[in-house]
């Protein structure tokens, strides 16, 4: 009876994988009720990297805001081409150029592959050089461009990273941003899912995600520390925007607090555009030498 | 007059920026002061610098135009320690005022950049290997950034794709400006020049200086060609450069007290090619990223003569060799730490047909006069850091060669608010005179730099 247990928990493991591993680029999935954890969280992943999309260009502004309140600002544009190409492994590719007067012209191409145990090739334009430097992927626990997001939280983590535990369905309390003060998310139906990395020891011990049944979208999360102490909280508002008569969710506002340090960051995206036709030829090492600043 | 039109036009461009959303403005005021911090002390610069850049769609990214002007006013110059310089450093120089003016067009793979600009080739940090199209300005020797070294030049920069991930670019540069170095009296000033107008001050001594800059003939223009392409996971590039060498070298014939003074702008050519790979894959190297230069610089005029003396000789047009190798990882969740390797391999062939006895005939750096190593080992590290949130950037880069001689400089940028930075650093040189930092071991320097963006 044991052995029966374990080969049908096994071979509920293999299909949930492989219904994961299904997850075709360019549709639009949403979660569905008496899904399991590893299903859900496949799709917030494929949300968050919008791969139902095949481009996407959008502004962005982001501030980082001290305890103080004392606020910096920085303006991005961003382009994403996402490949899906098993040929040469890439998953999708990322140009973000800095458009505001303090960095000016610096550029950032990233290349994501689909095996997720490979790193990012990425390009940076320096302004101050006038030339690429090519550019190790930076740290997963380092912070993304300033902000209160590590880069793992923004573009490294994948699906295989983490193990995942469905914990509860319940309606979302809330959220009231701190940037305009509006309460988002209120009793919207979620799934909670507890997220543990595979890695350890590291920076955080386990993520407690609230994902959106209605778009799959990570909307809200606390991150703990190895010690068990919540150190950091994370917000994603999104829009959904119509495109071919399909339900794209985008994020449109973040808003993450390090608790530690008082400081929080947030991010909002404007201008967002699908399907524009990008062509690849724009994420290459000679579109980036075409900066002008 | 001039200040007022220069107000002017920013009033202009800033009205037209915001009737039209075509155009878009960006600039950054700035002080940078720089205290001598070895022997006695005095400012080595107090420098006040705007900067002005505006890119215009005439046909959305199609066609382009795009500019950037420069003004500084130095004051340090209008001291007495140091206004037999004034004349070169207290204010820009000539056109150099342009850093940038050209026109943009793209279309399908080809992509043309047709004015004043720089093009940088190589993967090299801080080192020259490939990096020769443009001339430098090494007034403040090669503390500033690069972009304010190099010297813009009037260029077709023709650049066709025909595949993803490669291009082909092909420059004619009919324009010519020679590389700069401090005049007479400026803090960095190299120790050749300073040899050089020793000797002019000889007694009664009469000079004939005739310089002879490349003819306006097409084969006295530069060429450069660069193909760039990614093979498995690696870019690299192969390069050809010809022309005129950025830097006169001297011919001194001497009768007597007579000295006849041919300065030339030997025609070089550059063949060469670089790479770039980070290892994305799981293992132990995951995350380096590896990059790397060669150049063959054939016919590179290189001094020869008696460096005891500090008197050149002659000219040699020798084939050199230079390569380099760097090394790029982060660590420790926030460091990031860069070294590079670079070895600079001279012919060091003794003239043909000549009588002079060898002790004469030693390869001299143009820079000091002292003796050019055959082989020379160059070493750069840079370790860098960045905390709260990207506000306080650390950073350290030491540059040396095995003639136990150097330059550490330590930096920390402080983001005060938005849009302001304060950058407080140190430029601490080492060695022998006749090295090419130890010339400058009394000239190390404290600075503080205060930039506003707009």
């Amino acid at each position: 009876m044991k052995k029966l247990v374990l080969f049908l928990a096994a071979i509920a493991l293999i299909s949930s994988y492989c219904w994961a591993a299904e997850l075709e680029y360019f549709q639009v999935y949403k979660p569905k009720e008496g899904m399991t954890a590893d299903e859900i969280m496949q799709i917030e992943y494929f949300v968050k990297y919008t791969r139902f999309a095949h481009d996407v260009d959008m502004d962005g502004k982001a501030y980082f805001i001290d305890k103080s309140g004392s606020t910096r600002e920085r303006e991005t544009a961003r382009l994403r081409i996402t490949l899906g190409r098993k040929s040469d492994d890439i998953a999708y590719k990322d140009l973000v150029m800095f458009t505001s007067p303090q960095v000016k012209g610096l550029a950032t191409l990233t290349w994501t592959y689909m095996d997720p145990k490979r790193q990012s090739d990425s390009w940076l334009w320096v302004p101050s050089l006038k030339k690429i430097k090519k550019i190790s992927q930076a740290n997963a626990d380092d912070s993304f461009m300033g902000s209160d997001f590590t880069n793992e939280d923004i573009l490294t983590r994948r699906f295989e990273d983490e193990t995942y535990k469905l914990i509860k369905e319940e309606n979302f309390k809330g959220y009231t941003c701190e940037h305009d003060k509006k309460i988002y998310f209120k009793n919207a139906p979620c799934f909670v899912i507890e997220a543990k990395p595979k890695n350890s020891p590291w920076y955080y011990s386990k993520r407690i995600l609230w994902v959106d049944k209605n778009t799959g979208g990570g909307i809200y999360e606390e991150m703990y520390d190895p010690l068990g102490r919540m150190f950091k909280v994370i917000f994603k508002d999104y829009e959904i925007i119509k495109v071919n008569g399909k339900d794209y969710p985008e994020q449109i506002l973040l808003e993450v607090k390090d608790l530690r340090t008082g400081h929080r960051t947030v991010i909002i995206n404007t201008d967002i555009k699908f399907e524009t036709g990008l062509s690849e030829d724009l994420f290459s090492e000679r579109a980036l030498t075409q900066t002008r600043w | 007059m001039k200040k007022f039109v220069l107000l002017l036009l920013v009033c202009l461009l800033a009205g037209f920026a915001y009737a039209d959303e075509r155009l878009q403005l960006n600039g950054y005021i700035k002080n940078e002061t720089g205290l001598r911090a070895t022997d006695k002390n005095y400012p080595q610069k107090l420098k006040n610098i705007i900067e002005l850049a505006g890119q215009y769609s005439i046909k959305d990214d199609e066609l382009v135009f795009f500019a950037k002007a420069k003004y500084f006013y130095d004051s340090a110059y209008a001291k007495d320690k140091l206004d037999m310089a004034a004349h070169y450093m207290e204010h820009i120089q000539r056109t150099e005022w342009l850093r940038d003016c050209y026109l943009d067009y793209t279309e399908g793979p080809w992509f043309l950049r047709l004015g004043k600009q720089q093009v940088a080739w190589g993967q090299s940090d801080g080192v020259a290997v490939l990096d020769k199209v443009n001339p430098v300005d090494l007034r403040e020797y090669w503390l500033p950034d690069m972009v304010d070294i190099r010297i813009p030049l009037w260029m077709f920069n023709i650049n066709y794709s025909p595949k993803l991930n490669s291009n082909l670019q092909l420059l004619v540069i009919p324009d010519f400006e020679e590389s700069q170095v401090a005049p007479i009296g400026a803090p960095f000033t190299i120790r050749a020049y300073q040899i050089f107008d020793n000797i002019m001050k000889i007694p009664n001594s009469r000079w004939n200086i005739n310089q002879h800059f490349p003819g306006r003939r097409l084969n006295h223009a530069t060429y450069g060609l660069q193909w760039s392409d990614r093979i498995g996971g690696t870019d690299y590039t192969l390069n050809f450069l010809y022309g005129p060498y950025s830097t006169a070298r001297n011919t001194t014939i001497q009768t007597g007290l007579n000295f006849k003074v041919d300065r030339d702008y030997k025609l070089w050519r550059v063949y060469g090619g670089s790479f770039n790979k980070t290892i994305t894959n799981p293992g132990l190297l995951q995350g380096i990223t590896l990059r790397g230069d060669f150049a063959w610089y054939n016919d590179e005029p290189t001094y020869y003569g008696d460096p005891a003396a500090g008197s050149t000789k002659g000219i040699a047009r020798w084939n050199n060799k230079f390569w380099l190798i760097g090394v790029d990882k982060n660590v420790l969740t926030r460091w990031t730490v860069s070294l590079q390797y670079a070895q600079y391999i001279m012919e060091h062939k003794l003239a043909k047909n000549n009588t002079l006895p060898a002790s004469q005939q030693i390869a001299m750096n143009a820079f000091t006069y002292g003796v050019q190593d055959q082989l020379e080992n160059i070493f750069t590290l840079r370790i860098s850091s960045h905390f709260m949130n990207d506000r306080i950037k650390p950073e350290v880069l030491w540059s040396f060669t095995d003639d136990n001689q150097g330059k550490l400089s330590p930096k920390v940028s402080y983001e005060i608010k938005d849009n302001l930075f304060l950058t407080l650093g140190w430029h601490y040189f080492y060695g022998a005179a006749a090295d090419s930092n130890g010339q400058f071991s009394h000239q190390s320097q404290i600075y503080t730099q205060l930039k506003y963006t707009f």
